[in-house]
């Protein structure tokens, strides 16, 4: 799973508060290698940007899981590939 | 001079001919799925330059390229077959007696003008094997692409095609029974896109016929399918297509017969499964194609390497994605992308855009990582130095519960179940609604689109009635899937904001 695929995703248990479930907390164990915010005029920087561009897209999540910020609710990531599916009673 | 050398049994072909023909205008035919005949054509444009004709023999088009660009025309990713034309008629009147039609088809044979189609098909051979000698294989080779490890089979196609002989012979993994060509059912009901149904009494058979004159019992023990026609006699078949009903012979008949003159013309040797030469007749009503083909395999399966049961043709798939348009920087989704046809071809031709696959199917999103694996693999063997990530993610979800953000998603682009190759009908009519909501909910107000495959027009003609809020239908494109009449329903996304909530039913 890529960083630009977690930006689009969001927990969908029910009940959440509008708006809620997003961004699903990814859980790895090691820190990011970018600064928390883009610097003013990153869009022409471009060591930044070839750095971004390589976290989004060349940079894949194997083994972890995602967590829904409201609820809690662990969603595995195996193979590179996240199981976003809820069980019976949850839907 | 060249008429007496292939008289003689030598196509008077060898390398300084295949020099030559690089510098022809060669007339090419294409197949292609039924329905994107336009699409086809657009592609040919953009990357040929060339204008097309688009045949009344449906799933056909024709266009003109200098013989040096069969590179590119193989690299068209919506087309399934190409051959090289011979000579058409327009409007060819046939006897009505059988006997007459047959023997002139048969003294047909020897006033067509061989010559520059056949240098063009020494060309083509000559390209071939330069690609099967390459060991790593070429993203953009559909000759290689053409070579399938495994899988699974294609299930649940009613295929009218008797004759499934010759696809065993060319193509150990089995895949489509029709080998790559469109078929219509036996009613023969046919449609274009969007205008009125039409009846049409059509039989329409493809048939490989061996030409009765020589017995093939040694030519299967030869080995060695070299095409160096220089020194050796060349093996040869014809196949026939015939489409309408005032015919008084069968395609059987015709490919026999034709192909009795073929092998009297140029003294070359009948071989139903080892053969250099695919001669085409292709009959459509008065309409009559004779054509020499450039493609063994079919095009189709070119990126998956891991089939499942209703695998999506990688043609019909480029058709589809076409039709919406992609822009740079669009996210294209697949909410039931089984075997990944789809957003594997968006990510090969759309690498500008980003692709993301679900399914809710474990084996499905295993087979669908594991055939964007293997396209991995194929870019690195390309391009050693950058691995550069293939835009595409696979995801397990629930696609009446998509876990993606309101309004994030630009283009939905996906096979819909069809009731009678997998689930049910009656699935199919809860299933819909609950679909085309979330599809709603995902995909951005005002500019978003959805392109949607289905066979149960029905289901999803009243599913879509009960979401005009949401989209509107632009355009209806009537295809033809595994034997199936299916359509692709290209929408777009209204400028109605979509609530968060996600709805219940």
């Amino acid at each position: 799973m890529k960083l630009l695929t977690h930006n689009l995703l969001s927990s969908h248990v029910p009940g959440l508060r509008p708006g809620g479930g997003f961004p699903l907390r990814i859980e790895l164990g090691r820190p990011s290698e970018l600064p928390p915010e883009p610097s003013p005029g990153y869009e022409a920087d471009e060591e930044f940007l070839r750095r971004l561009h390589h976290v989004l897209l060349e940079v894949e999540v194997l083994e972890g899981s995602l967590q829904c910020p409201d609820s809690g609710r662990r969603f595995p990531i195996s193979r590179g590939v996240p199981n976003l599916l809820l069980s019976e009673d949850e839907a | 001079g060249m008429a007496e050398a292939e008289a003689a049994g030598d196509a008077g072909l060898g390398p300084a001919a295949a020099q030559d023909g690089a510098e022809l205008a060669a007339v090419i035919g294409a197949t292609v799925p039924t329905g994107f005949e336009q699409t086809a054509a657009e592609e040919v444009r953009e990357k040929l330059g060339s204008a097309s004709r688009i045949s009344k023999d449906r799933g056909k088009i024709y266009f003109e390229v200098p013989a040096r660009s069969l590179p590119q025309v193989h690299r068209l990713r919506s087309v399934d077959n190409l051959f090289v034309v011979v000579q058409e008629f327009k409007d060819y009147q046939f006897k009505e007696n059988k006997e007459d039609a047959l023997k002139d088809l048969e003294d047909l044979v020897k006033t067509l003008p061989w010559t520059d189609p056949l240098k063009v098909w020494e060309l083509n051979n000559s390209l071939k094997k330069k690609k099967t000698k390459r060991k790593k294989h070429n993203l953009q080779s559909p000759a290689s692409r053409g070579k399938l490890s495994d899988a699974g089979e294609e299930g649940g196609a009613d295929q009218n095609n008797t004759n499934d002989q010759e696809d065993c012979a060319q193509n150990p993994v089995a895949m489509e029974p029709t080998g790559g060509q469109d078929k219509e059912n036996p009613q023969g009901v046919t449609s274009r896109n969007g205008v009125e149904e039409e009846e049409e009494d059509n039989e329409q058979s493809e048939v490989k016929a061996e030409v009765q004159a020589s017995s093939e019992s040694g030519s299967k023990a030869d080995e060695g399918q070299t095409g160096e026609g220089e020194a050796k006699v060349l093996r040869f078949r014809v196949t026939c297509n015939r489409a309408g009903d005032k015919h008084s012979f069968t395609s059987n008949e015709a490919a026999r017969d034709f192909g009795g003159a073929v092998q009297e013309h140029f003294q070359w040797k009948a071989d139903m499964t080892h053969f250099d030469v695919e001669v085409l007749l292709n009959i459509h009503s008065n309409e009559v194609v004779v054509g020499i083909a450039l493609t063994e395999e079919s095009l189709h399966r070119r990126n998956i390497t891991h089939f499942g049961p209703t695998t999506l043709r990688s043609t019909l798939a480029y058709g589809m994605l076409r039709l919406c348009d992609p822009q740079p920087t669009d996210i294209i989704v697949d909410p039931m992308c089984g075997t990944g046809a789809i957003p594997i071809e968006g990510a090969a031709e759309w690498p500008c855009c980003y692709h993301i696959a679900g399914d809710n199917n474990p084996q499905a999103v295993k087979r669908a990582a594991n055939n964007i694996s293997s396209l991995l693999r194929k870019n690195e063997s390309k391009d050693s130095s950058t691995a550069l990530g293939v835009p595409l993610d696979v995801i397990q979800w629930d696609i009446c519960r998509l876990p993606l953000r309101t309004g994030s998603v630009d283009i939905v682009v996906t096979d819909m179940p069809f009731g009678k190759r997998i689930g049910s009908k009656k699935k199919n009519w809860d299933l819909y609604p609950a679909c085309l909501m979330e599809m709603g909910r995902i995909c951005t107000p005002g500019t978003g689109r959805a392109v949607l495959l289905t066979q149960d027009k029905k289901c999803f003609a009243k599913a879509l009635s009960r979401v005009g809020h949401i989209w509107r239908r632009a355009q209806t494109v009537w295809v033809n899937v595994g034997g199936l009449h299916a359509a692709v329903y290209l929408l777009r996304r209204t400028s109605e904001p979509a609530q968060d909530t996600r709805p219940f039913w």
